[in-house]
C-alpha cells in the first residue's frame, strides 16, 4: 500500500499499556511521524479489524553495532555464507542493500530483520568510548531502527583514578563529558573492576574480581565503589536511563550472592541490572549449579527502584560477545576448549571477548540457564521492571523473541519443552515445580515495548498516545503466538510503512538516540593532561563528534 | 597550522601531526616520520578529469564511468588506499548495486585474517603494549623499517614498567627483529612453524626437548613467567610472503599463553586506511575482503575470488578503482592494466593502469575529512589541512546516484 501522510488504523484490538488500553477496539491515528488524537473522517484508513495493534518494539539491550560486534562478524564467515540476505525490492522499485545473517548479521540485515519482527528501536548495549566513532558509523548503516548505545565505564583508568582519589564530583563530570563526546545514551558498567584486573596481567588466580570488596589496584577502588560512584553520577545527571549494570561473576555458580549484594549496594537508587539470567545461579564455585532465580526476583519484586532485563537463553546457535573478557577466556578454555576465541584489551578503557557458542537442550548448564530465565519472567510481579531480552546474540538472537513470547504465553507448550531438556540441574527450580502463569498480550506489550521505553526514559516510544512516535506494529491474531509475533502484517516506523505482509517495503534511515548532560568543564583540563600522559589518541580526536 | 592531523602513511595512524601550509603547499608536517613526511609531501595533487586520456567535465567522467560499469558482464570494484571509511561505504554500495566483485587493499593480509577466522585471536589496541607489556617479542620484524613511529608511540613503556620491561627480537633468517633488543633468538625459516608449535607445547606443559628448538623453548618459558607478553608480527607481506601456517601458529601460541600469563598478538598493517576497508566490508557484508555480489547477496571467496585471482583468470571485464591507484599492489595493478578501468581517487590521472576514466580527488587526511581506522581497528577522525580538488565522497556519491537513478 501507499504511505499516506495521514492514516487511521481502524478496528484493531489495541494494546497500549502505557495508556491503560488492554485490547480495546479503537482507532490509532497517524499524522506525519506522530500519533495524533484524531483525524478528519475522510482520512485514509487501514482496516485492522480482527488484528492486534501495538507500539513498535523496543529492545533495551542488544549487541548490534561497533567494534566488538564487528570483530564477531569477522569471526563468523561460515554463518554468513549459510544465511545470505538478498536485496529487498522496495515500494519505489529500487533494490535495498543486500547482506548476510547468522547470529551476528550485517548492518543492513540487522535493520531489516528487527523491523520484520515489529521492532523499531534498539539499544546497542556496550561500546568502548574508543570505538564510539565506529559504532555511530555502523548505526548509520543500520536502517529503520532508532538506535543509541551505552558507553562502557567502570574499568577505565581515569575513572578508577578519580575513585582512588575520592574525587566523586570529578568522576561525575567525567562521565557526563564522556557521554557527550561519544554521543552515547547511557552508562554501561561491565564486571566493574574485573576487566581492569584481567588487562593488568599476571597471576592467573588474580585476573578477575570475585566479590564487591576486592581491591582493584588501589584498596580504595572496589567493584562496590565503582557501582556507587557511577550510579550516583547517572542519577545526579538525571540521565533518562540509570546505570546499566552487568554484575561481577557472570555465569559463575553461586553468583546470585554477588548480584543481590550489588542490588543492595545501589538500594534506594535507580539502577538497571542487565541479562539477569546470567547472574542468578546458586551453588558455589566447583560445585553443581542450581537456580537462584527465586531469590533474585524476589528482591527485584520488592524494590521498585530496581529494574532488569532477563537475557533469556534460547536453544540453538549464539555468539557470546561481551566487554567481560575474563569470562570469555573461561568459556573458551573450559569444556574441552577448542572454540574460536577473540580477546581485545582496549587501552585505558575496557575489554572485549567473543566465543561462538551453541546452547543445547541436552546440555545440563544450558538447560539450567533456559529455566532460570523463564523463572525470572514467570515469577516477576512487575512486567514494567523486568523486560524481555536475550542479550542478543549472547543468549540467542533477537530472531528468537517470538519463540520466547510463546514460551511465556503458552504453558502447555512450555511444559512440553521442559520435558525435552536435560533436567539434571533443575532440582528445586520453580519451573520444575510447576509455574502456571501465562503472560497476557498486554503483559507482552509491556515487556517488549512499553516497559523498555519507560526504563530507557524514551517518552515518545513504547506507547500510542498523542505525540508518540508513529512506530506501530500490527499483527494478525494467531493462536500460535510464535508465528504471530514472527510475522507482523504491518510495521510503521515514524509513520512510514516499512513492512507489509512480511515484505520490506521501505528502509528509511533511523534516528540516533543520545544524551548531552551538563558538567563542570574544569574536568577537561585534567583530562587533557591525562590524555597527554597516557592515551595514544589525541584528546582533540577522541569521541565521535565531527571534527572541523 | 592544522593540529591533531592523522597520518595514513602506515597503519600506525599517528594523530599528532601538525601541518603547516604556506602558499597553498604543505611546508611542514611536524612529528611525522620520514614515511609520513613523504605521504604528506607538499600536498599538491592533480585536479584533472580525463576520459580516454582527454580532459572532460565531471558529468562526462561520471557518465562514462557509469556506462563502462553497467556495460560490463563481470565488473570489479577495488578499494585502494587514501580514502575515508565514508567513501569506502559508498564503494561497497556501488559494488552491491552492480552485482560486482569487491576487494580491497586489506586483502594484502588475507592469510593472517583467514587464520584469525579459523581460531580467533587474543589481541589488544596498541596502547596496551606500552601500558601493560613487561615482555615485548618482535617476531621477525623490526617495526622501524615500515612503521617508523610504532615503537616510540605504542611500545615504549614509561615509569616502573620501563625499568623492568624486556624486548626480545626473534630473527627468522633475514627477517630480523629490532637491533636494540635486550635478547635475540634466532630461528631458521624452515623451522619457524615447528618452533612455534614447540613453544605452544611448552606452554601446555608438554616437554619438547629437541636441541634445535632449545632457544624457542627458553623463550616460551620467559613468556610464561612474564605478566603480560606482547607479540608483534608483520601482517603485511614484504621480504617474505604471509605464511598462513605461521600466522595460525602465532595466533594459537598467543592464545595459549593466556593460561599461565597474559599475552596479546599484534599484526602490523600498512597505511592508506586499509583497516577501514576491512571493517566497512565486514559490517556491510559480513566478510572482510574478496566479496562477490554476482549472485545478489554477498559471497565470500577468499583466494579464487580475490581481485588478484579474478584478474589473473581474465574473469573481470571492467573495473572501478576507488582510491589512490599508486597504492594498488603490483599483481592487481598488472591485471587492471589489461582491462578498461575507471579510477576515482587521489592522483587518478597519473595512474599507471591507464584508466579510461580518471577523476582526481583529494587525499583523505590531507584535503578531506572523514574517518580512518588505525591498524588495531581504532577509528580516528581525519582532518583537511589544505584545499584540494573535488572531494572523493562527492564524486563517488554522484556515481552511485547515476548508477541507481541514471535511467530515469
Amino acid at each position: 500500500m501507499s504511505n499516506p501522510e495521514r492514516l487511521r488504523i481502524s478496528g484493531g484490538a489495541v494494546y497500549d499499556p502505557a495508556n491503560g488500553i488492554d485490547g480495546a477496539v479503537r482507532d490509532v491515528c497517524i499524522e506525519g511521524d506522530r500519533i495524533v488524537a484524531e483525524l478528519p473522517r475522510d482520512a485514509p484508513r487501514l482496516d485492522a479489524a480482527g488484528m492486534i495493534v501495538m507500539p513498535g518494539g523496543v529492545d533495551i539491550h542488544s549487541h548490534v553495532a561497533g567494534p566488538s560486534v564487528n570483530q564477531a562478524r569477522r569471526l563468523l564467515p561460515e554463518e554468513h555464507a549459510a544465511d545470505p540476505v538478498p536485496a529487498p525490492r522496495l515500494e519505489d522499485g529500487t533494490l535495498a542493500r543486500t547482506g548476510t545473517g547468522g547470529t551476528v548479521p550485517s548492518t543492513f540485515a540487522t535493520g531489516y530483520r528487527y523491523a520484520g519482527l515489529g521492532y523499531t528501536t534498539a539499544m546497542e548495549a556496550a561500546v568502548a568510548p574508543l570505538g564510539a566513532r565506529h559504532a555511530h558509523a555502523e548505526l548509520d548503516d543500520t536502517p529503520i531502527l532508532d538506535a543509541g548505545f551505552f558507553v562502557l565505564l567502570g574499568n577505565d583508568d581515569y575513572l578508577l583514578r578519580q575513585i582512588a582519589a575520592g574525587e566523586t564530583a570529578r568522576a561525575r563530570d567525567y562521565a557526563a563529558w564522556l557521554l557527550g563526546v561519544t554521543r552515547a545514551y547511557a552508562i554501561k558498567i561491565v564486571n566493574p573492576g574485573g576487566v581492569s584486573l584481567w588487562k593488568s596481567g599476571g597471576d592467573p588466580g588474580r585476573r578477575n574480581v570475585t566479590g564487591l570488596d576486592d581491591a582493584v589496584g588501589s584498596s580504595a577502588v572496589t567493584p562496590r565503589k565503582i557501582l556507587e560512584t557511577l550510579c550516583a553520577a547517572a542519577n545526579q545527571l538525571a540521565l533518562p536511563h540509570p546505570v546499566h549494570v552487568h554484575c561481577n561473576n557472570l555465569g559463575q555458580p553461586g553468583n546470585s550472592a554477588t548480584t543481590l549484594e550489588s542490588m543492595k549496594t545501589l538500594g534506594g537508587q535507580r539502577a538497571h541490572f542487565t541479562h539477569l539470567q546470567f547472574h542468578s545461579y546458586g551453588g558455589e564455585r566447583g560445585k553443581p549449579w542450581q537456580s537462584a532465580a527465586r531469590n533474585v526476583i524476589e528482591y527485584v519484586n520488592a524494590h521498585p527502584e530496581t529494574s532488569a532485563d532477563v537475557g533469556q537463553v534460547m536453544f540453538g546457535p549464539a555468539t557470546t560477545v561481551t566487554a567481560d573478557s575474563p569470562v570469555e577466556y573461561l568459556l573458551a578454555t573450559t569444556a574441552g576448549g577448542g572454540r574460536k576465541w577473540v580477546n581485545v584489551d582496549i587501552e585505558l578503557e575496557s575489554g572485549c571477548g567473543i566465543v561462538p557458542y551453541t546452547y543445547k537442550e541436552q546440555a545440563a548448564v544450558a538447560a539450567l540457564q533456559w529455566a532460570v530465565g523463564l523463572e525470572l519472567f514467570l515469577l516477576s510481579t512487575d512486567p514494567w521492571r523486568v523486560v524481555l531480552s536475550t542479550d542478543h546474540p549472547n543468549g540467542g538472537t533477537f530472531l528468537s523473541y517470538p519463540e520466547l513470547i510463546r514460551l511465556l504465553m503458552d504453558r502447555s507448550y512450555r511444559d512440553e519443552c521442559l520435558k525435552l531438556v536435560n533436567q539434571k540441574l533443575l532440582a528445586g527450580s520453580a519451573l520444575l515445580d510447576g509455574l502456571s502463569r501465562e503472560y497476557t498480550l498486554g503483559e507482552i506489550a509491556i515487556v517488549t515495548r512499553a516497559g523498555p521505553a519507560r526504563l530507557l526514559g524514551l517518552r515518545n516510544k513504547g506507547h500510542l498516545g498523542p505525540g508518540a512516535d508513529a512506530d506501530v506494529t500490527i499483527y494478525a491474531s494467531d493462536g500460535d503466538r510464535s508465528k504471530m509475533f514472527a510475522t507482523p502484517r504491518y510495521v510503521f516506523k515514524a509513520g512510514t510503512l516499512v513492512v507489509e505482509e512480511g515484505q520490506l517495503r521501505r528502509a528509511p534511515a533511523g534516528r540516533r538516540l543520545a544524551v548531552s548532560p551538563q558538567y563542570d568543564t574544569a574536568v577537561t583540563k585534567d583530562l587533557r593532561r591525562f590524555f597527554d600522559a597516557h592515551a595514544t589518541v589525541s584528546f582533540d580526536n577522541y569521541g565521535a563528534e565531527p571534527v572541523p | 597550522m592544522t593540529e591533531h592531523v592523522t597520518c595514513l602513511g602506515c597503519g600506525c595512524a599517528c594523530d599528532d601531526i601538525a601541518v603547516v601550509v604556506k602558499r597553498s603547499r604543505i611546508a611542514e608536517a611536524s612529528n611525522a616520520c620520514t614515511l609520513g613526511a613523504a605521504w604528506f609531501g607538499d600536498g599538491v595533487v592533480p585536479a584533472e578529469i580525463r576520459v580516454d586520456g582527454r580532459a572532460a567535465t565531471l558529468e562526462r567522467g561520471i557518465g562514462k564511468a557509469a556506462e563502462l560499469l553497467t556495460g560490463a558482464a563481470r565488473p570489479l570494484v577495488y578499494i585502494a588506499g587514501d580514502v575515508s571509511c565514508e567513501v569506502q561505504r559508498e564503494a561497497v554500495a556501488i559494488g552491491d548495486h552492480l552485482h560486482a566483485a569487491v576487494d580491497s587493499l586489506a586483502a594484502t593480509a588475507a592469510g593472517a585474517v583467514l587464520a584469525g577466522q579459523r581460531r580467533g585471536r587474543a589481541t589488544a589496541t596498541l596502547g596496551e603494549i606500552r601500558e601493560h607489556a613487561d615482555l615485548v617479542v618482535f617476531w621477525g620484524v623490526d617495526p622501524g623499517e615500515r612503521y617508523p613511529r610504532f615503537v616510540a608511540r605504542y611500545a615504549t613503556a614509561r615509569g616502573d614498567l620501563g625499568k623492568t620491561r624486556r624486548v626480545v627480537a626473534v630473527d627468522v633468517g633475514a627477517s630480523r627483529g629490532p637491533k636494540d633488543a635486550d635478547v635475540r633468538v634466532a630461528i631458521a625459516p624452515s623451522d619457524e612453524v615447528d618452533a612455534i608449535g614447540v613453544m605452544r607445547a611448552t606452554v601446555a606443559g608438554r616437554d619438547a626437548s629437541a636441541a634445535q628448538f632449545a632457544s624457542a623453548v627458553d623463550l616460551a618459558r620467559q613468556m610464561m613467567q612474564a605478566r603480560y607478553t606482547a607479540i608483534v608480527a608483520d601482517g603485511e607481506p614484504g621480504a617474505r610472503a604471509i605464511d598462513p601456517d605461521r600466522a595460525e601458529a602465532l595466533i594459537a601460541l598467543g592464545q595459549a599463553l593466556n593460561g599461565p600469563a597474559r599475552c596479546t598478538l599484534y599484526a602490523l598493517r600498512a597505511g592508506g586506511n586499509r583497516s577501514g576497508a576491512d571493517a566497512v566490508l565486514t559490517w556491510q557484508t559480513g566478510f572482510p575482503f574478496a566479496v562477490d555480489f554476482a549472485g545478489g547477496p554477498p559471497r565470500y571467496r577468499p583466494g579464487a575470488g580475490s581481485a588478484e585471482a579474478l584478474l589473473a583468470d581474465h574473469e573481470i571485464d571492467a573495473a572501478l578503482v576507488i582510491g589512490a591507484p599508486a597504492t594498488i599492489p603490483g599483481p592487481v595493478a598488472d591485471g587492471l592494466d589489461r582491462i578498461p578501468v575507471a579510477v576515482i581517487g587521489p592522483r587518478a590521472s597519473t595512474s599507471a593502469v591507464r584508466p579510461v576514466v580518471a577523476i582526481d580527488t583529494g587525499v583523505a587526511g590531507i584535503h578531506e575529512g572523514g574517518t580512518a581506522f588505525r591498524m588495531d581497528d581504532v577509528p580516528l577522525p581525519l582532518r583537511a589541512s589544505l584545499e584540494g580538488p573535488r572531494a572523493a565522497l562527492d564524486v563517488v556519491r554522484a556515481l552511485r546516484d547515476k548508477l541507481v537513478h541514471g535511467a530515469r
